[in-house]
């Protein structure tokens, strides 16, 4: 039965994905990603790590996706349609390149004896007694991610940190309005009052 | 062993997994899970939605020194059908070149996002409908589902003014996530657990209600606050502002789809406030119930082992009064006087098996004594004790509503720059340090002893500590009050730029 | 649970869907359906690592929860990156009137 479950999931998942892909209109491409994401999500909770469905949750569908909502409509076209099409040189290509790389992963995991015996045997049983460090670290994963981030991965802590810091402070002095912004260097001729900027 | 030990072999590995339930699945929970969603779906939330509706036209109105609603049943009680009815026979209009699908499912979100929240929080005992390990980590995640809501709901409607009140709403939502969210971080660290339902227990049995200690106040006002931004009520009402942008986000909305945004919100608006009262007000318990909770003085001298299995376990040689079961907290003090307080796993036979989620300073074979903290162990919803919980539950969380309405009757609106600077320079700021000071009151009053000792320390620690935060940040931001700033406070200016107080002074 | 789903399954889906974010990555014009493509394929390698860390032997070194901590770090560098790249792709539409990566080809001016 799950597997009938994961079949389903996987296929709306790759409809999904197809759709954000191939969507015109942009916010209809966004709402793909979020049922995408949430996909995403279901496989997270289908690995039984359910921390990382609600950090997936929480941090892409919560954030990121605002993000890009606030960059779709703050790049709209003039005409406030926001179509776009796929472009004729690159279809060829971009399906070109979707063919041989689906094919060479496929045949290459088909290939590899030891995720294929790990395909037969079946998963480690986590019960509520496990007594094994990943048992237990899969009940109760939430303290232990923040054990092993305070003690094992605390560089790798602290460096995604001041990255965080780096793109927030990034992110403010790149979205500043800029009073001596031009928005198109042909229109402007010297003495008259540079173009108003459209957003 | 030292607690900062980075070899973690299973042997020296003393920290532990939390006992999880699995439910079984089986038709009694078919049926609790049918009950919930029948009642709590069809019936009990919208008719509490409703009837909350119909308060705070009836307090609005008082507030406002007029009556309200009386006229279509006694005491206006009949309202809220009649609103149901007119909501449904207005036709739904849609905007031509509107998406369809977005503009049906913005609503839609809210309403999602709002009873997922309700499902964790425990509305008495064994009255929570899921009971999560990681419940506070899902409440977080699915709150933010609400600010893509509100983008979809603008931006469907091909409005600019929509447009405009989706931005700003998205924009103060995302805001607001942030204190709201490190708001709840003190009550995790006191209560050691992100479930609902031991956070609730542990204010129950442990600790008294969280709001009772300085960083509790701070951090109970800090929710309440980004609550309310949150659930974009006054005086965060900007996005729906009535008027100045006509209505912001759900112009375009009429009929049975405004009801559904109305629903929302103040479905929302309960959530929220269940929230609140399960984090911070010990949700269903009395106010001094854990001193009554029945401490079980009962000395034990057991030896116990610690170097062998990954569990702290006791041999129990003497029956407890109480019978100790998953749940309780067991208190020991090895000999030189050091004691902690340990949560009990399970117990088979004569042992019990304690949960050790940090590192553990008694030695092996050590006799320690054992004084159990009694709490009874039961998850049945049909325990007498729900007969005070259940309405000592909803009287807290219809204060809080009533303290919304209080605020919204009360306080203008707040302009959408100071909105965002109050989150950002104010509120984050505060949420950063009351997460410090939660730090330190853990160390004084909840580490030693298990929720009892030392807390007038605590208070004298914490409470100046408390003050001067607030102090410091409002001191801070003095400078960007706009009614410090001389430049820009507001004054008439004419349209040639200049100040017609200037000209009315020169005139006489 | 009486029959489990294989790993290959996994990593098949996670396969597909970085093929399919591939594509979109080539074929999309505007920059945000770039970046919606890009996060279609930092999902896949994320499901990549924790179907990887649930079924496979971990080195023990590494700690009980590896991939879910490889995992946490990719969000997290990828929720950076959408920012500063969304912030990008504002100036760029400021300064060139459209959010086209074809047309943004000159690296002066």
């Amino acid at each position: 039965m799950i597997q009938a479950l994961f079949i389903a999931l996987s296929a709306f998942g790759l409809l999904m994905a197809l759709g954000t892909v191939f969507a015109r209109n942009l916010v209809n491409a966004a709402l793909f990603l979020v049922a995408f994401f949430f996909v995403i999500a279901c496989q997270f909770v289908l690995l039984e790590a359910e921390f990382m469905a609600a950090i997936q949750v929480l941090i892409y569908i919560g954030a990121v996706t605002v993000i890009l909502m606030f960059g779709i409509m703050l790049t709209r076209n003039i005409q406030g349609d926001e179509t776009t099409t796929v472009s004729k040189r690159w279809r060829l290509l971009g399906l070109g390149a979707f063919g041989t790389v689906c094919t060479v992963l496929v045949l290459g995991i088909n290939a590899y004896q030891p995720w294929t015996d790990l395909a037969v045997r079946p998963e480690f049983p986590v019960t509520k007694d496990s007594t094994t460090p990943r048992g237990q670290a899969i009940l109760s994963m939430t303290p232990t991610v923040g054990r092993e981030m305070m003690t094992r991965y605390v560089v790798a802590f602290e460096l995604a940190g001041l990255l965080l810091t780096a793109a927030l402070v990034g992110a403010v002095v790149l979205a500043q309005h800029d009073s001596t912004d031009i928005v198109n260097a042909k229109a402007e001729k010297p003495g008259t009052e540079p173009a108003v900027t459209g957003s | 062993m030292s607690p900062f030990d980075m070899t973690m072999t299973p042997e020296t590995n003393l920290m532990l997994a939390q006992s999880i339930y699995y439910d079984k699945v089986d038709l009694w929970l078919w049926i609790r899970w049918g009950l919930y969603l029948f009642a709590g779906f069809f019936g009990v939330f919208p008719l509490i939605v409703a009837y909350i509706v119909l308060a705070e036209r009836k307090l609005a109105a008082r507030f406002q020194d007029r009556i309200g609603p009386n006229r279509v049943g006694p005491f206006g009680l009949l309202q809220p059908f009649a609103d149901f009815i007119k909501l449904i026979i207005k036709e739904s209009i849609v905007p031509k070149g509107a998406n369809g699908f977005v503009h049906l499912l913005a609503p839609m979100l809210t309403l999602i996002s709002a009873f997922l929240v309700l499902a964790v929080i425990p509305f008495g005992v064994g009255l929570a409908p899921v009971d999560l390990p990681s419940g506070v980590l899902y409440m977080v995640s699915v709150s933010s589902i609400a600010a893509l809501s509100i983008f979809l709901a603008g931006w469907s409607s091909r409005n600019k003014y929509s447009l405009l009140g989706a931005m700003r709403g998205v924009a103060q939502l995302v805001s607001y996530e942030i204190p709201q969210v490190m708001s709840i971080l003190p009550v995790i660290l006191w209560a050691g657990s992100l479930s609902m339902v031991s956070i609730v227990q542990a204010q129950q049995y442990d600790q008294g209600w969280f709001i009772f200690s300085p960083p509790g106040i701070l951090g109970f006002v800090l929710l309440l606050i980004a609550s309310i931004a949150e659930v974009n009520r006054a005086p965060f009402d900007l996005p729906e502002a009535e008027s100045e942008i006509i209505a912001g986000f759900h112009t375009e909305y009429s009929g049975m789809r405004f009801g559904l945004f109305f629903l929302g919100e103040y479905l929302n608006v309960f959530a929220v406030c269940c929230l609140t009262t399960t984090l911070f007000l010990g949700g269903g318990s009395l106010p001094f119930q854990s001193y009554f909770a029945g401490r079980a003085e009962h000395m034990l001298a057991a030896p116990f082992d610690a170097s062998k299995d990954q569990i702290l376990k006791l041999n129990a040689h003497h029956e407890f009064p109480l019978n100790p079961g998953s749940g309780f907290r067991i208190e020991i003090t090895n000999e030189a006087g050091r004691s902690e307080a340990f949560q009990v796993s399970h117990r088979t036979g004569n042992d019990l098996y304690l949960l050790a989620n940090r590192p553990v300073d008694f030695q092996a074979g050590a006799n320690a004594r054992v004084t159990a903290a009694a709490r009874p162990d039961f998850a049945s919803p049909w325990h007498f004790s729900n007969l005070i919980m259940i309405p000592v539950f909803f009287a807290k969380v219809f204060f809080l509503i009533f303290v919304m309405f209080w605020i919204r009757a009360t306080l203008p609106r707040m302009r959408a720059d100071r909105l965002m600077a109050f989150a950002w320079k104010t509120m984050v700021p505060l949420a950063i340090a009351n997460i410090f000071l939660g730090a330190i009151w853990y160390e004084i009053v909840i580490r030693p002893a298990g929720g009892y000792g030392h807390k007038l320390v605590g208070w004298a620690v914490t409470g100046p500590l408390t003050l001067a935060a607030i102090a410091l940040v409002f001191r801070i931001n003095r400078n960007s009050y706009q009614a410090n700033d001389p430049e820009r406070r507001p004054t008439l200016i004419s349209r040639t730029g200049e100040s017609l107080l200037a000209a009315t002074t020169q005139g006489q | 649970m009486s029959q489990q789903i294989p790993l290959t399954w996994f990593l098949y889906f996670a396969a597909a869907s970085f093929s399919i974010g591939l594509m979109g990555v080539l074929m999309r014009r505007n920059a945000i359906g770039v970046l919606m493509a890009i996060e279609i394929m930092l999902n896949a390698a994320n499901v990549n690592f924790v179907a990887f860390w649930r079924y496979g032997p971990t080195p023990a070194s590494e700690g009980p929860i590896s991939g879910v901590m490889m995992a946490l770090f990719v969000v997290t560098v990828a929720a950076a990156e959408v920012a500063v790249g969304v912030g990008l792709i504002l100036l760029c539409y400021r300064r060139w009137r459209a959010a086209d990566v074809d047309e943004l080809d000159s690296l002066s001016g």
